[in-house]
Parts: structure tokens; C-alpha cells; sequence
């Protein structure tokens, strides 16, 4: 399986050193010379405790702040800012690409994506093409497309929503699922060379494209007014880039998980991307700009402590470090 | 040989717009993908392959073995479109009675199973209660749209266009059918309470990884470590919102990060894994490279 | 509305199966294994379905059916590849048959991508990188609007009204920008919060040209240095010594500081993903009358119990056979 996590651990076996008796357990407290110095330092008992505990922190850090927010302010970055205004620039019956290539495991940072961008279109009329390069996502989206596409996204029970109402939209005349294709970067090269050959002529649900009204004039990548690619790896969005966008010149923005941002923001300095929303921070940024907080920012203000935590775990790390070399230099090396 | 004539064809592509070439171009791009999706059945057969015999040796961990298979079995049984095969399912029936009612017109909606919801001319949907219960609704006459259909994935739907004269009323009997394949009642109920949640959880697992490695590896012990820590340190609070409600310097000195000595370094790999792509993918067309086809 | 048992059921398993897999963190045992297990197999049943029906079926199958003659139909080519494919797995003494379709692919793949790296990788990122080092402000008296509203504090709405305004009357100053009277008090507000003189408004926007964006110069020359120095690094395998050591060890730096916001981000990307895990067990990502069925907190409880008293029985009984 190619899901599994490759950074497991190499420890195992998660032997817990304070389970061990101490080395100088058995010796007598003697004033023999020396003795004092088989007993280990406090930085070198701090620098082997069990790492559970570490996990323990993670876990009340990542538990916990849901019942006591923060709510702090959220502002939106520059990127962020441009994939809104690509958003907000298209009008309405105009037909969007969204390209959804994730997996369950990347679901906390693109659901929310997801949920914000489509009351983002559906507001503004813009009919939407849905397909996948992922083979874990069609259920997914087919979930997804029931929730929060078939039905609309803002209730009456949305009081402190104030932008304008979404509707339920139609399948086959609001939006085409067009379902998932094996391949790799091959499917989106044929995507951009020929959409429909790609899909076999149908949507998902086996209803000929022919008989789509939405879908004339649309044959190839290049006829959608914007492309919106919702990546957690590969392949997405910068396969995308590679195999299409420089070669047919189309507009793509991108959402993706935090841990490929990095990879694309010199896509999007090029300008090959118009926008890029990297990870759950910046999904909180979108919501904020659509005017609809929704879980990526109910995460965000958990992140805050998932993030003190690492960060003090490396400045103590750090310390215990600095703090035991001195010491080791001290005992006479 | 064959190999270099699709390669060649397929790079040359490029920079012909002939139609033709579109076209031969777009039938070797399709015949790919259909190799690709069989190299995963490939790749599922094989794991069975070497799964079995264990379980017949009754080797360490048969047991676990044996769920594996079981649960492969399972998914690819419910996954087969049994409901298609033979006699086409209905979703139920639509009968309208004229001078059945004295004022206006009526839509009488029941199901024969539980969690049915009905829709009428796309209004807000109606729950329609246990089955057999009879749930009705007055509208004006002449042309509605129905849709009865399920409150979860895996059954068919009812969707149809009735006239109904004042006096009438239309009865509508939902007998949704179950579905199997992707798209079916028991795949999905599979694919969101065992599929999602493991494949889920086994990468969070790597949050708690991260953090035990960050206490136990990340040391500033050189220049090196130190930038790489100190940007890190700085990307994380600029990255929430904690780093903004300390101070606005955070979320741009972040973003400058990424943008400036990041961008500068990923553009630097991006062009030189460019350049090895390139030069991997013409030893390949001109048959240099033979490593992908194993050793003779 | 009400949930389905068999549903209500569901969401418990995936609670089970989620500290199944979470106890791992204690050490490997049983409940990993049999949620690991449980996992492989059900993607092996999942992933072979979804590639048929979504693939080989309309592809392949139906390809064949619809035909007018079934003999002369090019969805045979494919078929007869897969079948050379699956000669591998049959038979060890005709495997070499499988090169062919192997062959096929490596060399497709190899081909669709040399132009698409070239271009998108190598073509627009250099040129980019090679774009002017000086970069001037933007003159709100010229720019477009789409330019004006990537500007910091900017939106659509903003930059419109400022080209409104200067086709009537060019602006002289910022603050005579900043002071426009057709914004509304929230725009300015983000306008004056957008304003700063290293990175701000008042740096990159001009009312006249030829006005130069110093910090921006300055990142730029950075960049174009940091990609040089980076390069050296990575192509010169001679010794890095005198003075191309020196460039090639700022290419570290630079390097060093991407791959540390790199691991921020990843810290963030790996934490989301068991902040989402957390969001799914208490419940928040339901709609509310949901997750009030599925009492997904204490259904953790319960399970967690089970597990810990199992985990311990597993514990103890292993230390007996040693």
C-alpha cells in the first residue's frame, strides 16, 4: 500500500527508560571518587525520557482548545487573497474545473476547502465540472456533492451569514460529476487534450455529456472559465502546472495541504498559479474572506496549540541539549 | 522498439498541431491509463498471492492475514454491480386519481423504508416517517416535480414530472432500490466507517511522530540547523493566528520566508529535477535506460 | 432526522478502528495489526473495483460491446496488453512477454513528460527568475485595477473606485488615496491597515513612475542570488572550495531556510490531519443533531477502556510466556 505513513518510527519497540532501574541502583552511597559522577546529569535523563509524554502534550493540545477557543482575528495573505478574487472575478454561467485529487486522511485541511469554495460559487450562479485523479476520493465526493452541493449550504438558522444565500444546485444541469480516471499525470495530459474521450462521452452517473446542456462547448481543459485544483500530493497540482497549464495557457488556482505548499509557491510566484491556499491556517483565511467561519477556522484555532507544542518541544529540546554539552565539557573532555 | 516509437511520438506530439496527431496522440494517452488502472489489479492479485500461502502455512500472524483477505473479499464482492444484472430495478410507482379530493390538488407520498426524504418542485425536502406511513401535501394544480430518494448513498431515486388536475391526487409510492458496486448502500458504509477512519488515522499518527522528533532530533548544533530551526519556528507562528495577535511582524516575516529564500532554493531543485527528468525520460525513449523492464 | 442503526453502528467501528490504529503510539500490538490488516485488505478490494468500473469497464468492456465490429476495434490493442500484463503473475517462463506492455507505458510517460517539465519547470520558472532585478512601484495612476487590488489593504471594490477616481483627477499623494471619500469606513480601515513603508502600501504603490520598491529590490536580488548560489551547491561536484565554497555555502543557507519552512508547513499539514481526527470523534464536523446520536466522546471512552484492558491482558500474558 502506498498509504501507509513512510516516517514511521524506528523505535518500535517504545521502551520506556524510566521502567529501567536506575545504573547506580544497586551501589551503596558511597564516598568513593567518582561516584557522583556515574549518577547521570538531569540533562541526560531529561534527553531520554519516554516520548509518550510527548504525545500525551500533542494529544490534550489537540483535544483540549476545543472547548476553550481562542477565537482569535483572522487575516487574510496575499495568496490567499488572489485565489478569492480569481473566485470572485467569474460571473454567472460561467463554468468552473475542479479537480478533486485527495484522500480521507487529507480531508481536515481540503473539506473545509471544499465546503467554503463551493458556497463561494454557488452564490455566484458559476456551474461546476467535478472530476478526480484519486482513486481513494469518489466515494468522497459523492459525499461531498450530497452535502453541500445538492443541498444549500446556508440555512435559516445561519443568522450571523451575511453575504448573499447559495441554492441547491442540480445534477447534470448545475454541476457534472464526471468520476474518477486512473493515470497519473497521462490523465491529465488527455484531459487537456481531450476531456470527454477522457471520460468515455459520460458523467459518472452514466448520463451521456452529449445530452448536458451545460457542457457544450466544453471539450478540453482550455474552455472553462477557471480551474480550481483541490490536491494533497500526487498527482495534482503541480502536475497540473507541468502537463497542461503552461501548454494551454489555462487559469488554475490551487488549494492543497500544507505539507506541498512549499513545493508550489514558486509555481505561483511565476504566476502559473493565480492562487494558492496552502493548509488549514489558510483555509481559515478563505472562510474569513467569504464571510462563513466554518471548521478550517475552528482548526486553526486549535493549531495554535498543536504548533506551541512543537515549538517547545524544540526550544527545550534545544536547551537540554546546550545545557548537558556544557556539562560534558565541564566533566572534562 | 515499440518503446521508442511511443516515446518519440509522444514528445514529438508537442510541437505538431495536426489534428491527426491529436487524435493518435489522445488513443496512446487512453491506452495508458487503461494499462495503469490494470497494473493495480495487478498489484491487488499479487498482494492476495503472497498473503495466501502464509495463511495455508499457518505462519506468524495468520490470523491478521486472514482478515486481510476476508476484508478484500468482502469489498470486492459488494463492489460488483449486482442490482444491474437481470430485471432492471424500479424505484417505485406514480398513479394519479382524478375527483378524488374536493378543493385544489394533493401529492400522497409514502416508502417502504425508513430515512426516505421527498422533495417537490426542489422546495425544502420532506421527511416522510416510518414506512407505510402516509405523508400528504396540497399544491396548486397542474405541473410538479417529485424526487424521492435517501437521506444516505446507496439506493436509487424516484425523480418524475406529474400533472396534476385540480381534484387529483397524485400517489406516489416509493420503493427505493438498494444498490450495490461503488456507489452502493455497503461499499460506501465500508469506505466511511473503516476506509476513511484507518486511512486517516494512520497519517495523524505522524503528528505525534513530528512532535517527539522535534523535542528528541531538531538541535541547533551549526549554522545550518540554526537557520533551518529558526525558519521553521517562525513559518509555524506565522502560519495561525497566534503569530498575528502577538505581533503583524510574524505573518510577514512568514510569508517573505516563503516567498524570497524558500522560492529561491525550490526553484533552484525544481529546474535541476527538470533537467534529470529530462534526461531520465530520453534514456528511456532512446532505449539507454532498461532498469523498468528487469533483468534478463 | 434520524440516523440509521447499521449508520449509528458505523461511526462506532471507525471510532474502534481510529484507537485501533492510535495505539501504536504505545507500542505495536494487536489492535494495530488487526486495523492494519483490516485496512490493506479492504483498499485491495476498494482499489480494484474502483480501477474497473471507473477505468477498464467503459474503456475496455464497453468499448468492445458498443463496437459495430468486434474484431476491428482498436479498445483490442489495450486488451491485448493488459493480457501480456498478466502473463507476469501467471507464468515465470513467459514473463519476459510482460516487457511489452511494460515498455509501453515507461516510454509513454517518459514522453509526456519531457515537454511538460521543459516548459512549465524549466521555461516559465527561469524566466521568471531572470525578470528585471529592479522593481519599480506601481503607478495608481496607471496601473490596472486588477494590478491596484493585489496591493496590500486593496480588494476589487477599492481598486475600482481609485481608477474611478484618477480617470477624474490623478492622485498627487498616498494620503490623498487613502483619504478617498467614495470608500467605505471598513475599506479605509483595511487601506490604512495595509499601509507600511517596507513592505506596506506606501512602498510598492507610487503616484508617479519610475519610483523604485527598495525592500522588494532587494528580495529579488536575494532570490536571484539564493537560486544561483543553490545551483552552485547542487552542480558544482567539485570541492567546494575558495570562492565558489563560499557561494555554494550560502547556498545552504538559502536552502536550509526553504527546508525549515518547509518543516513548519509540514508541522501544520501533519497536525490538521489529527486535529481532523479529533473534529470527526467529538463530533464537530456533524451536523449537530447528528453527532448528538452518535456520542462520539463517549463512545471514545468506552473503546478506549477496552483497548487499555485488552492492551493490558496482551501485557501480561506475554510476559507470562517469557
Amino acid at each position: 500500500m502506498a498509504d501507509k505513513p513512510t516516517e514511521l518510527p524506528e523505535d518500535r519497540t517504545g521502551k520506556r527508560p524510566r521502567d529501567l532501574p536506575p545504573a547506580n541502583a544497586d551501589q551503596p552511597k558511597s564516598n568513593l571518587p567518582g561516584a557522583r559522577s556515574l549518577k547521570p546529569h538531569w540533562t541526560e535523563r531529561l534527553a531520554t525520557f519516554d516520548r509518550r509524554w510527548v504525545f500525551l502534550a500533542m494529544a490534550i493540545a489537540i483535544v483540549v482548545p476545543f472547548f476553550a477557543p481562542l477565537n482569535l482575528p483572522v487575516k487574510a495573505s496575499p495568496r490567499v487573497r488572489a485565489l478569492y478574487y480569481s473566485v470572485e472575478s467569474l460571473h454567472e454561467g460561467d463554468v468552473v474545473f475542479l479537480s478533486m485529487d485527495f484522500d480521507p486522511a487529507s480531508t481536515p485541511e481540503l473539506a473545509p476547502f471544499f465546503r467554503a469554495v463551493a458556497l463561494h460559487l454557488k452564490r455566484k450562479g458559476v456551474k461546476m465540472v467535478l472530476a478526480s485523479t484519486w482513486y481513494a476520493a469518489p466515494p468522497l465526493v459523492e459525499r461531498y456533492i450530497r452535502e453541500m452541493v445538492d443541498r444549500p449550504l446556508i440555512g435559516p438558522d445561519d443568522t450571523d451569514y451575511k453575504g448573499p444565500p447559495d441554492r441547491a444546485y442540480k445534477q447534470n444541469v448545475d454541476y457534472v460529476w464526471l468520476g474518477f480516471r486512473e493515470g497519473k499525470e497521462a490523465v491529465i495530459a488527455a484531459m487537456g487534450n481531450d476531456l470527454r474521450a477522457t471520460f468515455d462521452h459520460r458523467a459518472a452517473d452514466g448520463t451521456p455529456l452529449a445530452d448536458i446542456p451545460m457542457m457544450e462547448g466544453i471539450h478540453q481543459l482550455k474552455d472553462f472559465d477557471l480551474i480550481i485544483t483541490i490536491s494533497a500530493g500526487f498527482p495534482g497540482t503541480k502536475e497540473y502546472v507541468q502537463q497542461v497549464q503552461s501548454r494551454y495557457d489555462l487559469p488554475i488556482v490551487a488549494a492543497c495541504t500544507a505539507v506541498s505548499t512549499t513545493d508550489l509557491t514558486p509555481y505561483y510566484d511565476a504566476g502559473q498559479l493565480l492562487g494558492l491556499v496552502g493548509g488549514m491556517g489558510a483555509v481559515a483565511e478563505y472562510e474569513s474572506l467569504i464571510g462563513k467561519p466554518g471548521l478550517g477556522t475552528q482548526g486553526a484555532d486549535v493549531l495554535n496549540f498543536g504548533h506551541l507544542v512543537v515549538i517547545l518541544a524544540i526550544v527545550f529540546g534545544n536547551f537540554i541539549y546546550f545545557a548537558g554539552r556544557r556539562q560534558r565539557r565541564k566533566r572534562g573532555q | 522498439m515499440l518503446g521508442m516509437a511511443v516515446g518519440l511520438f509522444a514528445a514529438a506530439e508537442f510541437y505538431i498541431p495536426a489534428h491527426e496527431v491529436r487524435i493518435i496522440q489522445e488513443h496512446l494517452l487512453q491506452w495508458g491509463l487503461i494499462l495503469a488502472a490494470a497494473a493495480f489489479v495487478l498489484g491487488g492479485v499479487n498482494i492476495l498471492q503472497v498473503n495466501y500461502p502464509k495463511i495455508r502455512r499457518r505462519e506468524e500472524d495468520w490470523g491478521f492475514k486472514l482478515v486481510l483477505l476476508g476484508g478484500a473479499a468482502v469489498m470486492g464482492l459488494v463492489g460488483i454491480r449486482w442490482h444491474t444484472i437481470g430485471e432492471d430495478p424500479t424505484n417505485g410507482t406514480i398513479a394519479v386519481v382524478e375527483h378524488a379530493t374536493e378543493s385544489g390538488a394533493l401529492i400522497r407520498l409514502d416508502s417502504t423504508r425508513a430515512d426516505t426524504l421527498a422533495k417537490i418542485d426542489g422546495k425544502r425536502p420532506i421527511d416522510l416517517g416510518a414506512p407505510g406511513h402516509v405523508t400528504e401535501v396540497s399544491v396548486a394544480p397542474g405541473h410538479h416535480t417529485v424526487k424521492v430518494y435517501m437521506n444516505v448513498a446507496g439506493y436509487g431515486d424516484l425523480a418524475e414530472e406529474v400533472d396534476v388536475p385540480a381534484g387529483g391526487v397524485a400517489a406516489v409510492h416509493g420503493d427505493l432500490a438498494l444498490h450495490w458496486g461503488p456507489s452502493g448502500r455497503v461499499y460506501t458504509w465500508i469506505y466511511d466507517y473503516i476506509f476513511a477512519p484507518c486511512n486517516a488515522t494512520m497519517f495523524a499518527l505522524l503528528a505525534f511522530f513530528i512532535a517527539s522528533a522535534a523535542f528528541r532530533a531538531f538541535r541547533a548544533r551549526n549554522t545550518e540547523s540554526a537557520l533551518l530551526l529558526g525558519a521553521a519556528i517562525l513559518v509555524m507562528l506565522g502560519a495561525v493566528p497566534i503569530g498575528r495577535a502577538i505581533s503583524d511582524f510574524f505573518p510577514q516575516l512568514s510569508d517573505w520566508i516563503v516567498a524570497v529564500p524558500n522560492n529561491a532554493g525550490r526553484r533552484a531543485i525544481i529546474m535541476g529535477a527538470a533537467l534529470g527528468a529530462i534526461a531520465t525520460s530520453l534514456r528511456v525513449i532512446l532505449g539507454l535506460e532498461r532498469s523498468h523492464l528487469g533483468s534478463d | 432526522m434520524d440516523l440509521a442503526t447499521i449508520d449509528l453502528f458505523g461511526h462506532w467501528v471507525g471510532i474502534f478502528l481510529t484507537f485501533c490504529i492510535l495505539s501504536f503510539l504505545y507500542k505495536d500490538n494487536p489492535f494495530y495489526k488487526l486495523a492494519e490488516h483490516l485496512f490493506i485488505g479492504v483498499s485491495v478490494g476498494y482499489i480494484v473495483t474502483q480501477q474497473y468500473y471507473n477505468v477498464l469497464e467503459p474503456k475496455v468492456v464497453q468499448a468492445i460491446a458498443s463496437a459495430d465490429h468486434w474484431y476491428f476495434n482498436l479498445a483490442l490493442v489495450p486488451l491485448v496488453l493488459v493480457a501480456l500484463l498478466f502473463v507476469r503473475s501467471v507464468s515465470k517462463r513467459y514473463a519476459w512477454i510482460g516487457r511489452y506492455p511494460l515498455a509501453f507505458v515507461v516510454a509513454l510517460y517518459a514522453g509526456i513528460q519531457i515537454n511538460a517539465v521543459a516548459q512549465a519547470d524549466l521555461g516559465q520558472q527561469m524566466k521568471r527568475a531572470m525578470s528585471d532585478v529592479v522593481v519599480d512601484r506601481t503607478n495608481v495612476n496607471t496601473a490596472s485595477a486588477k494590478v491596484i487590488q493585489n496591493m496590500p489593504g486593496m480588494s476589487p471594490d477599492v481598486a475600482q473606485k481609485i481608477v474611478a477616481h484618477r480617470d477624474q483627477q490623478p492622485f498627487s499623494s498616498l494620503d490623498d488615496l487613502a483619504g478617498l471619500d467614495t470608500l467605505t469606513a471598513d475599506q479605509r480601515a483595511t487601506l490604512d491597515e495595509g499601509r507600511g513603508h517596507v513592505t506596506g502600501l506606501d512602498a510598492r504603490l507610487a503616484v508617479t513612475d519610475g519610483q523604485i520598491d527598495w525592500f522588494g529590490t532587494l528580495s529579488r536580488i536575494f532570490m536571484v542570488l539564493g537560486l544561483i548560489a543553490s545551483l552552485v551547491y547542487f552542480y558544482f561536484s567539485i570541492a567546494h572550495k575558495g570562492a565558489i565554497g563560499g557561494v555554494s555555502r550560502f547556498g545552504v543557507w538559502v536552502l536550509m531556510i526553504g527546508f525549515g519552512a518547509s518543516f513548519g508547513f509540514t508541522v501544520q499539514g501533519r497536525i490538521a490531519l489529527a486535529i481532523g481526527r479529533s473534529m470527526d470523534i467529538l463530533g464537530l464536523d456533524k451536523a449537530p443533531a447528528v453527532a448528538e446520536q452518535i456520542h462520539g466522546p463517549l463512545a471514545a471512552l468506552v473503546v478506549v477502556a477496552i483497548i487499555v484492558f485488552g492492551l493490558a491482558v496482551w501485557e501480561l500474558r506475554s510476559r507470562r510466556a517469557r
